[in-house]
């Protein structure tokens, strides 16, 4: 039947995975770069696979190669060294339960907004961070934690900012070749206080806009802050022009309404589904109001 | 594509399959097990209803590879009442609170009950909220559910 502009593409078959594709699970991130470079740009890591599975089910993605790194020895573990030391295929219920009641509690309230129990105990941290969704809910946290993920390919090793790491919807500066190992946070210090609060339609749906704000006080003055939004631009993103405009600032009412105007003005969301562009906007503003007070309250011993 | 032969044991039971990479756990579990009792809905990991344990860890069988459970210890719905057919507690509390009415997500609800109370037996009506936050309902409604749960729960 000839397809109608606007028409729904005709039902994808979700019940089977028609694709095919060869299948490795190595043991060492050595054996995984090897794999990848052996079987070249068709080839896929998997972790968790609830996205890549659903995008493989609607053919938005066809590797001729899946290589699973869940059996991969040193990709899974929580440690505090400089900071926290997460490894990319901690699954995002060992990394919730330990940063509940934790001075990263942002990120616990970013992996408890997302997805399901089901979705915590298959996915992982770097899955979310390389799928690379506009809406990836770690993100915002991740950014104003001001993490750094390394990267493991053929030429070695390379870290760099996460928010450098993004390119576009679901595009990443990862070649093919390379696997995320590591995301690392920066400690937040004394003083420190942070949030994450997002908009969705019901407790498990993908967010509409989130908001993740990091800060240091001292009395009344704010002495640090990042801000970072999620599904409000093509790639999760840190708001610098209102970083700057609080940092150094005595905090009032007015000053938080001028930021959040600011913020509005500042994302770049899109019309879809979920919700329009303009919607998008409005939230936007109110969200990072309301994270900013929590996280502020947060930072004087504050009730989580 | 690789056949890839793997092992492991559903419900206490060990099993040898040979299988191809693009193979579903929950198609495995359905249709070369028969173990039906795994549901088939959404496909897209939104509904819940093709949860299993895996490692008493509830997944969403619809988007697991076959191959990557090689190992695992596996429980369906059809595993949860002992071998004699004597109910687990869950169950009788789902009878007990009218917690089913066409049946179609009680496997999910059933087993996600299930991983909470092995987890935290004193679990909160909050607790119990969030953990089947991800399993749809459509009939029966999520009180009596709710209820059938927290009534296993330890006060």
């Amino acid at each position: 039947m000839a397809q109608q502009k606007g028409e729904v593409k005709e039902m994808i078959n979700t019940r089977i995975l028609t694709q095919e594709f060869d299948y490795f699970a190595p043991e060492s991130i050595k054996q995984v770069v090897e794999l990848l470079e052996r079987h070249g740009e068709g080839a896929r890591v998997i972790a968790g696979g609830t996205d890549l599975i659903n995008q493989m089910k609607e053919e938005k993605m066809s590797p001729s190669c899946l290589v699973n790194i869940m059996n991969v020895k040193g990709l899974r573990y929580i440690k505090e060294d400089e900071g926290l030391r997460i490894g990319a295929a901690t699954k995002l219920r060992d990394v919730r339960a330990y940063c509940f009641k934790s001075r990263y509690v942002a990120l616990y309230e970013a992996i408890s907004s997302l997805g399901k129990p089901q979705v915590w105990n298959m996915g992982t941290i770097g899955g979310n961070l390389c799928n690379a969704s506009p809406a990836a809910d770690t993100a915002p946290p991740l950014l104003v934690f001001k993490a750094r993920v390394k990267l493991v390919g053929k030429d070695g090793e390379r870290e760099l900012l996460l928010e450098d790491f993004f390119t576009g919807v679901n595009s990443t500066v990862l070649q093919p070749t390379e696997l995320m190992v590591e995301i690392h946070l920066d400690p937040p210090g004394d003083g420190a206080g942070n949030a994450f609060l997002k908009v969705a339609r019901v407790g498990a749906d993908i967010s509409k806009v989130s908001c993740a704000v990091f800060l240091k006080r001292q009395g009344r003055t704010c002495t640090e802050c990042r801000v970072a939004l999620g599904a409000a631009a093509p790639v999760p993103m840190r708001v610098k022009v209102v970083e700057e405009m609080i940092e150094g600032r005595e905090i009032e009412e007015s000053l938080v309404a001028k930021a959040s105007e600011i913020v509005s003005e500042e994302v770049k969301p899109i019309d879809d589904i979920r919700s329009s562009a303009e919607y998008r906007r409005q939230v936007a503003a109110v969200t990072f109001r309301d994270v900013f007070w929590k996280a502020w309250d947060r930072a004087i011993g504050g009730k989580n | 594509m690789n056949k890839r032969k793997v092992t492991f044991t559903v419900n206490g039971e060990r099993h040898e399959l040979v299988v191809e990479p693009n193979e579903l756990l929950l198609n495995v579990l359905r249709e070369k097990l028969g173990l039906t009792g795994t549901k088939y809905a959404c496909g897209k990991g939104q509904c819940g209803a093709c949860t299993v344990l895996v490692n008493g860890e509830s997944f969403l069988s619809c988007l697991t590879l076959a191959v990557a459970v090689d190992g695992a210890e596996i429980r369906t719905i059809e595993g949860v009442a002992e071998p004699d057919g004597t109910l687990d507690p869950i169950q009788e509390a789902f009878l007990d609170s009218s917690a089913i009415q066409c049946g179609f997500c009680t496997p999910g609800m059933v087993l996600m009950g299930r991983e909470l109370l092995n987890r935290n037996p004193r679990a909160t009506e909050e607790e119990i909220r969030e953990q089947i936050k991800g399993n749809l309902c459509r009939c029966t409604g999520y009180f009596s559910i709710v209820r059938a749960i927290k009534s296993c729960c330890e006060k």
